[in-house]
């Protein structure tokens, strides 16, 4: 019985935080992010910002020329934290296997709760009305019969759509779609299959193997043309017991700023401590990757008296550590990685942040 | 003529016994930080011939001006380093010390029997202006009341300076009512007692815990009545002549009220003592961040605590608990303090479940002792 995986995704999550937590915000074009007169970068744009242009990482000076109207809100990323477990916790109670990989997106397996594509859209439709009346938050869904498929999917219509993928029309799902939009083609993959004049998702899928093994030589190659196919053997997996926990993020152009290396930092950061409080672990040491366009490998860390968890704590050690690693080699970088190291079991939790 | 404007020449003759035990008192507000130099010293002041002699020390948030007994020779002031002139003076084993200040040499002498010492001093204009009590503003409180109050909640203040708040004691003084409450984000105390006192007007401060830690030492040192005086800045606790001096910490307490739970789904109650001491010798193997594991069935409870590369430990005492088995953990130093700090035969435990707070508390309600659990993996 083929599996079924619905990858979930909270619509312009912190714009949305923002919005529930002052509701005066509603239907204004808002950017969370730093601030436009300084030099910082946008970590959110609400829809309205969007329909302006405005993107993530964009400078917050840019987005405000092309969005003069745009409210401007620094972002509260221990907030949006605690919204975000308000959404999974939910999530929790309907799907018996969730694996939440950032603040705002994870992969539900519906396997054991539907059989067909009508039903997963029934119940997907469900679970975002659901979503939706308690917490406030808009969600997008992609489901298929596996995580790239997911994954794709919820990424076609939004925001608030549930698309899904009926068994045995994956790969003609994907076919049409361009390279990029397949999760592990970085820019680097995209220019080549490029160059040799491939186009679409569809062109990799049916790559004849000297081809492939020559724009993309390796396992790599191969895993890509697979999940090109709509063939993605990675299951849903639970929070395990990892002895770390880290995401990194590959960029299309080499970037030298430090402040826009500071709010992609920013941003892993929650993602980290999304990961780590659904493991229900505490850290120690905060570890920033750095690979430079030479493919050489910076790494600093930090490491804390106590035990945290909470995005802050994880950013500042973060930021501390990427400061010490721009101050040894002052570089454009082309890889930007967060992890935490030193997990503890048990730990002591707060009355309030 | 005011203190501050006392000659810098100085003679005075004290007791050495005195002398010493006044040096400690003083020595507690002075800071041994280098960028603030002044702040290491204690400031000697006699303004004439007859008047009273003071020590003073400050570090900037706290304050004390200390009465000294002794006989003025020729009035002046002079700051001395305090750490020096603490550490020989109560090495002396002579009655009698004279301490003397020429103006301009930057030195002060200390001459006891065949002793002299001589130790370089501290510009006087440099002493931080300490603050005034206004005496139409100071009123009395029950020193029991107050000083009792203290030591219920003063150990669960933050020691973390990243926030200040947490660093204080949250003191609200009302007709008929004394309330504290001191948090560090993990437990929290609070207690409301009743107050015989007639109190001016209402009084909502936070006090660095710091300060009242010393006020209770120095309750403890004497059995004088407790003067108060509070202004917008500040607030000062008179004993016996001495006056300690805090600044208030700015910002917003948290609301604690609402913090506590209004329903619980367990409540346990357990014999004081006897847990106390299991605590005691079970918390030794709850280190480096271990928790400390109670696990209540029914009839019983049975803690327990396990440090990797240390060892394990666990007792059982008879616990009246009827429910479904479960565990909680806390941190071990957190729920002794708990433990200590209620009062009565019996401490009931009301908790909720494994990651929600639990409450402590006695024989006394207005106390209750709030601690949020270690998760337990």
């Amino acid at each position: 019985m083929p599996r079924i995986v619905a990858h979930l995704d909270l619509d312009a999550f912190f714009a949305a935080a923002e919005v529930i937590d002052q509701p005066r915000l509603a239907g204004l074009p808002l950017i969370v992010g730093g601030s436009p007169d300084g030099r910082g970068v946008v970590a959110t744009a609400s829809y309205q910002a969007r329909a302006f242009g405005v993107r993530s990482a964009m400078s917050s000076a840019e987005a405000r020329r092309r969005c003069p109207t745009a409210v401007f809100v620094r972002p509260d990323h221990a907030r949006y934290l605690r919204h975000s477990r308000a959404v999974w916790a939910l999530v929790d109670l309907r799907v018996p296997l969730v694996e939440q990989v950032g603040i705002d997106e994870g992969y539900l397996d519906l396997s054991s709760l539907v059989t067909t594509a009508r039903e997963a859209d029934a119940f997907l439709v469900g679970l975002q009305a659901e979503i939706r009346s308690v917490t406030g938050f808009d969600a997008s869904f992609g489901c298929g019969t596996a995580k790239v498929v997911a994954k794709v999917a919820s990424d076609f219509r939004k925001p608030c759509g549930v698309t899904v993928i009926p068994a045995g029309s994956e790969a003609a799902f994907l076919a049409s779609l361009p390279l990029r939009t397949l999760p592990g083609i970085g820019p680097k993959a995209d220019a080549r299959l490029r160059e040799a004049g491939l186009a679409t998702v569809g062109d990799l899928a049916v790559l004849a193997d000297h081809r492939l093994a020559r724009l993309l030589p390796g396992v790599v190659g191969l895993e890509l043309r697979e999940r090109a196919c709509g063939r993605d053997p990675r299951p849903v997996q639970r929070a395990g017991l990892a002895s770390s926990i880290s995401v990194e993020e590959t960029f299309e152009h080499d970037v030298a700023e430090p402040d826009v290396l500071r709010a992609i930092a920013l941003r892993l950061s929650d993602d980290v401590a999304v990961r780590l409080d659904r493991a229900a672990r505490g850290a120690q040491t905060v570890v920033v990757k750095l690979r430079y366009p030479d493919f050489s490998i910076a790494t600093r860390s930090q490491t804390a008296k106590a035990p945290f968890r909470g995005p802050d704590e994880i950013a500042r050690l973060a930021l501390i550590a990427l400061v010490r690693a721009l101050r040894d080699r002052p570089a454009p970088v082309r890889l930007l990685g967060v992890g935490v190291a030193k997990l503890v079991h048990s730990e002591q939790l707060r009355l309030f942040e | 003529m005011s203190l501050l404007e006392a000659p810098e020449t100085l003679k005075i003759t004290c007791s050495t016994t005195h002398l010493a035990d006044r040096l400690a008192i003083a020595s507690r507000a002075t800071s041994t930080r280098a960028s603030i130099q002044v702040a290491s010293g204690i400031r000697i002041s006699a303004p004439d011939a007859e008047g009273p002699v003071e020590l003073a020390a400050t570090d900037l948030e706290l304050s004390l001006r200390v009465p000294l007994d002794a006989e003025v020779e020729e009035p002046g002031s002079v700051v001395l380093p305090a750490r020096v002139v603490h550490d020989i003076v109560r090495q002396l084993r002579t009655d009698r010390v004279t301490i003397t200040s020429t103006s301009g040499d930057g030195r002060a002498k200390i001459t006891s029997g065949s002793g002299e010492y001589g130790v370089h001093t501290h510009p006087v204009e440099d002493f931080p202006r300490l603050p005034e009590i206004d005496a139409e503003r100071t009123f009395e409180l029950d020193r029991q009341v107050f000083g009792g109050t203290v030591d219920r909640v003063i150990r669960a203040a933050s020691k973390d300076e990243s926030r200040p708040v947490l660093t204080g004691v949250l003191v609200h003084l009302e007709p008929g009512r004394l309330t504290m409450a001191a948090t560090d984000s993990y437990r929290m105390a609070v207690r409301e007692t009743a107050l015989a006192d007639v109190v001016p007007e209402p009084v909502e401060a936070i006090v660095p815990a710091r300060a009242l830690a010393e006020l209770g030492r120095l309750l403890g040192s004497s059995s004088g009545t407790l003067a108060v005086c509070v202004d917008r800045n500040m607030i000062a606790f008179g004993v016996d002549g001495v006056w300690l001096t805090a600044r208030r910490i700015e910002g917003q307490f948290p609301n604690f009220r609402s913090l506590r739970p209004a329903a619980f789904e367990h409540e346990v109650r357990l014999p004081r003592a006897e847990l106390l001491d299991v605590v005691k010798r079970v918390g030794i193997f709850a280190r480096n961040n271990a928790p400390l594991r109670l696990s209540f069935a029914p009839g019983e409870l049975t803690v327990s605590a396990s440090t990797p590369d240390v060892g394990d430990a666990q007792e059982t005492i008879p616990a009246s608990f009827g429910g479904d088995p479960f565990s909680i953990g806390f941190n071990a130093d957190f729920f002794r303090d708990g433990l200590d700090v209620t009062e009565g035969d019996d401490t009931t435990v009301q908790m909720i479940n494994p990651i929600r707070p639990a409450v402590l508390g006695g024989s006394d309600d207005g106390f209750w002792y709030l601690i949020m659990p270690i998760r337990l993996s």
